[in-house]
Formats: structure tokens, sequence, C-alpha cells
């Protein structure tokens, strides 16, 4: 066999390297444009589903961060759950369903582009059933899905979005938006942990409504972190100057469970307004922040270890710390939200019946379907709140 | 004279009303099935209710209403205390039983556990999905069988063996039913058998994870079926109290509570039942109520608002989720003139 001669090595060697860079190369479906960076980018509308009270922080993530075009979704109305429940399997959670349904109306509003977080547990998955769901209802869209890219870190994440929203980001920019809208996340649990302890005891009705819109609307308009530093620093002052009748030794619940529903109001039907309405003082420690920001489920569980051997599920060590904090300080009850078929919190309920027990605290346990009625949430959260307030005179 | 108060608990199968004195004793009452009026069903309460008093002495001073049908009742009789079912009871049978510690409860309709310590409610859960197990299985049941749903206990008190049935869910508890007909079990066995699974499905549904503890008193309308009584003791191995009144347990309880408020609370606005101060036994009973749906129709949720009159005159409006559906009573409307 003749020795290839040496510059023929060279060749090949330098065909195969060709090759292989080319596979790992995505193909590049749109030439580029040189346009000018303003110009580049055509304005899209982009959505994501309706989140508790996170719609400032989902605006700025998508105008300051994606520079894209923010589609606000307006207040939600029963059709939301009734259009999630259609095209849906009757058994999936809950928080599907209403997710589904805040699609549907994103895209008849004209969305290009529909934003699924995923999320920790079976929300993770949500996004590609979805997907298909839709596209077989007929609607033409993009869909930007957290749960894609993740695995491989933020970088794989990043690296997602640039492919599917905006392929001419500019890095550094976003990054620090980006760092930004988990500031103002934070400022919003912040600001609600102080609207939960205290809107029950305003002197004036209203106020605390009112305070929370102006809020929200300050958010809205923030395009820096130095604004949003600004926005919170005045809504603090004015939360702070409401005037308060509040007893010494108020009732104090604590809200555990599950991501979406302990949290979201649409899914809870309205469950905190309502409680606090009673005059109670809420404590919620699921929010985003302590969920994601920081959290330390290792930790979270050693102050449980009596009752958390293992992390269970998504949400349940902080479910059960939850409820095993307000217990040992004494509250006078906790409420456990849950969608229906939600399998890591229907096994954090014996636990949770053990906590109770040890402690002597009532644990209301709510479930959430797309058939809940507001009359018969009513009726138990007006029972557990004589029931709480009884036991409270009587120990006094 | 007699100070007395009114109560009514308005379920959706009976309606219950009891009068009570100052010191908290029963002086008149009625059970009787609403038939899907509460309207009249309470009416006709009142009526009964009013044929055990001596109306020159005893002057009712206030009311109170528990039940499904609580806030249309509670609006019509002009009610101080509009409580839930769960509260009521708790209240009601404190009071008989200071001591007790489970309170079990099969309606007609629904089913209720609470747990009570030093004389409180410490803890409760209720059943509203599914009927197996409650008032309105037994007597389809036993319409089945082609025994009165009262003669049930008995029967089922004569069996050495009671069947085995499973009654997790109506449908299959029938169906199994009839496969234990066909082949012939006897059919004392087959009520002791359906008696013990009513008993066995409340405590793995309604009691579950609850601690059961003594002592223990048994409610609701089934509670009269002594099969079902017999079988919660064998089940819980500790005696089971049935009270003579258990089944009016929810309407004493609202009564009491209407007793604490005072006659201060109640509703004594021209037109109304308390108009004098007293209970107009006779107004009452007159009254033509009515009531009405409307929607609201300001925004796609479309809430169904619930209208309730009294003669011409709006007493009571509710069903609107938010402020802008909110329909100005009468009551209001003079005095806003
Ligand atoms: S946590 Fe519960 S509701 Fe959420 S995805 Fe998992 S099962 Fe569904
Ligand atoms: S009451 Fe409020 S929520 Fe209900 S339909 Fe009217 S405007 Fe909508």
């Amino acid at each position: 066999m003749p020795m290839p001669k040496i510059h023929e090595v060279g060749d090949r060697v330098r065909s195969s390297v060709a090759l292989h860079t080319e596979k790992k190369r995505e193909p590049r479906l749109r030439p580029r444009q040189h346009l000018k960076k303003k110009l580049r980018h055509k304005p899209t509308k982009v959505a994501i589903f309706r989140y508790s009270y996170y719609a400032p922080a989902f605006k700025y993530f998508i105008e300051q961060v994606l520079d894209c075009e923010y589609l606000r979704l307006p207040d939600p109305t029963d059709r939301n759950i009734e259009l999630g429940s259609l095209y849906s399997s009757d058994y999936v959670c809950t928080p599907f369903k209403h997710i589904l349904g805040d699609f549907i109306e994103a895209l008849e509003l004209g969305a290009d582009i529909i934003v699924q977080t995923g999320g920790p547990c079976r929300l993770g998955y949500y996004g590609e059933l979805q997907e298909s769901i839709l596209r077989d209802l007929g609607y033409e869209f993009t869909m930007l899905n957290f749960s894609h890219g993740i695995e491989k870190g933020y970088v794989g994440w990043a690296k997602e979005v640039l492919k599917v929203v905006n392929p001419d980001l500019n890095i550094p920019h976003a990054v620090r938006q980006l760092i930004a809208t988990g500031g103002m996340m934070s400022k919003l649990d912040e600001a609600h942990d102080f609207y939960l302890a205290n809107r029950g005891f305003e002197v004036e009705k209203g106020s605390f409504d009112r305070a929370w819109t102006a809020l929200s609307d300050a958010f809205d308009a923030c395009k820096t972190d130095r604004d949003i530093t600004e926005a919170f620093r005045i809504a603090m002052e004015r939360f702070h100057e409401i005037a308060l009748d509040k007893p010494e030794n108020p009732l104090r619940i604590g809200v555990v469970g599950e991501f979406f529903t302990a949290i979201d109001e649409n899914s809870n039907l309205h469950l905190e307004r309502k409680l606090t309405d009673m005059g109670i003082e809420i404590h919620r420690m699921i929010n985003f922040t302590n969920r994601y920001t920081h959290y330390n489920e290792p930790n979270l569980r050693r102050g449980a270890s009596k009752y958390l051997l293992y992390d269970m599920g998504p949400t349940s060590t902080m479910t059960v710390a939850a409820a095993l904090s307000y217990a040992q300080q004494g509250f006078d009850g906790v409420v456990h939200a849950k969608s229906a078929g939600c399998t890591p919190e229907i096994d954090c309920v014996p636990v949770l019946q053990q906590v109770s027990a040890d402690y002597g605290m009532p644990i209301l346990y709510l479930t959430y379907d797309a058939q809940t009625s507001d009359t018969g949430l009513d009726t138990r959260l007006e029972a557990f709140y004589d029931m709480i307030a009884m036991k409270k005179e009587k120990h006094l | 004279m007699t100070e007395a108060f009114l109560g009514i608990d308005i379920g959706s199968i009976s309606t219950k009303g009891v009068i009570i004195d100052d010191g908290g004793e029963i002086i008149a009452r009625s059970y009787l099935w609403t038939e899907g009026n509460p309207a009249q069903a309470t009416k006709n309460v009142i009526a009964e209710l009013r044929e055990q008093i001596d109306e020159g002495d005893v002057k009712v001073r206030g009311a109170g209403t528990t039940g499904s049908a609580r806030r249309l009742v509670g609006a019509m009789l002009g009610a101080s205390v509009i409580k839930n079912e769960i509260t009521a009871h708790a209240v009601g049978t404190t009071y008989v039983h200071p001591d007790v510690r489970t309170i079990l409860e099969i309606g007609g309709q629904d089913s209720k556990i609470i747990c009570v310590s030093g004389g409180i409610a410490v803890d409760y859960a209720m059943n509203t999905l599914c009927a197996a197990g409650t008032g309105s299985f037994l007597s389809s049941q036993a319409h089945r069988l082609g025994v009165e749903v009262e003669e049930f206990g008995e029967i089922a008190l004569t069996s050495q063996n009671p069947a085995n049935i499973a009654a997790r869910c109506t449908v299959f508890a029938e169906s199994d039913l009839v496969h234990k007909i066909q082949v012939g079990y006897a059919r004392q066995d087959i009520i002791a058998g359906l008696c013990q699974a009513v008993a066995s499905n409340y405590l793995n549904n309604v009691g579950k994870g609850k601690k059961i503890e003594a002592p223990v008193v048994f409610q609701g309308g089934v509670s009269k079926n002594v099969g079902v009584v017999a079988a919660f003791e064998r089940l819980l191995d500790m005696p089971v109290i049935v009270d003579a009144d258990g089944h009016l347990m929810g309407a004493y309880g609202v009564a009491l509570l209407a007793r604490d408020a005072g006659a201060s609370a109640t509703d004594t606005s021209e037109g109304g039942a308390f108009a004098s101060g007293a209970f107009d036994f006779e107004a009452a009973l007159d009254f033509a109520y009515t009531t009405r749906e409307t929607h609201c129709g300001k925004c796609a949720n479309n809430c169904e608002i619930i209208l309730v009159y009294r003669d011409k005159d709006l007493v009571d409006a509710w069903g609107n989720r938010c402020e802008k559906g909110e329909v100005m009573k009468a009551r209001e409307r003079k005095a806003a003139k």
C-alpha cells in the first residue's frame, strides 16, 4: 500500500474537522440582517400566562430582557377555566387548565410568542402538551418553553431564548435586566407579605388594594433597576402610612400548599382576600422568591427533620416546613391549598395531620378543581374562622 | 313572660326548627321535608312551632338560620345570626354535651365530622362530593328492597351475618346489592351489610386521618337508624351517643347563637317579621316571598345574582363577585334618600 503524500493527510484532517463542526452548527434559517441595532428586531407580541401578582415582573422581563412587546391579558373571568377545561384531559391538574385557558386567550388577542415557564413537577412537561393542543386547535405561534435548554444550565437556557425569541439581544444588557427582573419579583413578594399581614386591619376599606394597584402600576412603568428601587421605596412608604386598627394578638393563619394554587388568586378563588376580609393576619412562605431565589431544600428540611426524611416533591418540603414553623410560632391555624390530583401535595397531608396533632393547631385542607364553587369555599372558611376564633377566645 | 329565640336549619332534604327559652331549653320543635322549596318549608316549620307555644306568653326576640338555604331564609325572617352548619352543630352539641370529643353527622346529602377539645371545635371535615353513605342513599336502597327506611335499623339488628357490601360509591353499591339479592342473601343480612357499609365508608372518607375519641355523639337523620349506630359502635369499639333531639342540633345551635347575640342584633326594620320587637308569626306566614335570578352582565363572568323579595321589597341580594354587581336593598335605598 503506497503511503499517502503528506499534503493529502493534511487535507483529510481538515475536511473531517470541517464536517464535524458543520454537523454541530445549527442551520441558520434566516439570513442575518445587517440593520441598525434598533431596527433589527421587529416588535413581537409576547404573552405569559396569568400568575398572581407577578404581571409587572413578566412585563419587565419581556420588554427589558427580551426586547419585545408585552401583551397583557385582561383580568380573568370564568371563560378562562372554561376554555382550559374544554381542551384538557379531565384528570390533568388544575394549573394546566388555567394556563391553557390563558394561552388561548392570549392567542385570540394576537400573541406571536407565548411563554411557558415550566417549573418543578409535571409543570416541566406542560409546555409540549399545551403546544400540541394549541397547534391542533389551529393556532400559529412560537412557544418559548423554559423547560427546553434549562437542563444544560443557564447558558443552555439563554441559548434557547436567543434562538426562539430574539437572536440579536445585547447579552450583557439582557443579563443585567434579568437580574433586575429577579429583584422585582422579590420586591413584589416582600410588599405582598406586608399586604397579607395587614390588609385585614385597615381602617379605611380598600386602602391596601388601592396601594397595591399603585405599586403594580409603578412597577409596570419601570425601565431600569433604579426605577424599580425607587418605585418600591415609594410604594412601601405608602403601605406603612395606611392607618391600621390591629389588635395586640390578632388571629394568624399560614397559607401553605402547591406552587400554583396556593399563590394564584384566580386559581384559589381569592383565598387571601376572603381570609383577610375576615380580619386575619396571613403569612405565606411559599412564593417565587422563597421557592427559587432563596431556595435551599436540604436546609429547609433540616428544620423539619422530625417529619421529613427526604425531598418528597417540588413544594412538599416547603409546605411541611412552613406549617411546622407556623405551629411553633403559635399560629391559630394553617390553610393547605392544592389542585385536585396533585400527588406531591396529597402526600403532604398525612404529615401535616401529624404536625396538627402534635401542636394542637387546626389545618384546613382545600382541594381545587375546575368546579370548585365560591359558596362551598365560603362555608368552609367561615366554619374554620369560627372555630379558631372561638378557640382563641377561650384561651385568652 | 318568656323570652325566646328561634333557630331554623334548612337542609336540602329536611328543614328543622326549634324555639328555645332563655335558659336554652327547647320549648318547640319541628322537622319537615324541604321538598325543594325552602321558603315554603320554613313557613310550614314556623306554623308547627307556633302551635306548640303560648303566643301570649312566649316572645321570640331573635332568630338564627343555618343549612344550605340559610341566607335565603335568614333574609326572609330578618335573622340576627346566619351561620354555617359546622359551627351551628358544634355550638349546639357542646352545649348539651360539654365533654363531647367527636361529633359524627350524617344527613340527607352530606356528612361531616367535628373534633372537639375543651368544649370547642378544633378540627372538622365534610364530604360534599359523593352521596354514598348518606341518608338519600339509604332511602333509595330501602326503596329497592321494598322496606321503609324507618324500619331499616330494626331489621338490621336481627342479622347474625351482615353481608359484605362495597359502598365506596353509589353505583358500585347498587350493583353489588343487586348481585347479593340475586344470589339469595337473606334480606336482614343485606340490610345489616348496608348499615355496616355506611359506617365504614364514613370512617374511611370523612373520618380519614381524624382521631376519634370518646365521648362520641352521632347526629343527623341517619343517626335515627339503630343499625348504623350499632355498626359505628362495633367499628369504633366505643359507645356512641344519640340524642332524641340529635337531628335538631343545627337549629338548636343557631338558636343559642341568636340568644347570645341578643335582641339588639335583630333586624327590627319596618315591614319585617321582627318589626314589633318580637317575632310576628302571623306576618311571617303571610308574607309573600319571591326569589328572582338575574345576571349581572357587566363582565364575562356574568354572575348569577339572587334577589329575594318580601312582598315588593328587595330584602337581600347576593351572588355578585365584585362591587360592580351590587344591588341596593330596599332598606338601604330608603336610608340613602
Ligand atoms: S405540583 Fe401538583 S399541581 Fe403542580 S404540576 Fe405537580 S401535580 Fe400538578
Ligand atoms: S358582579 Fe362583578 S364579576 Fe360578576 S359579572 Fe358583574 S362585574 Fe363581573
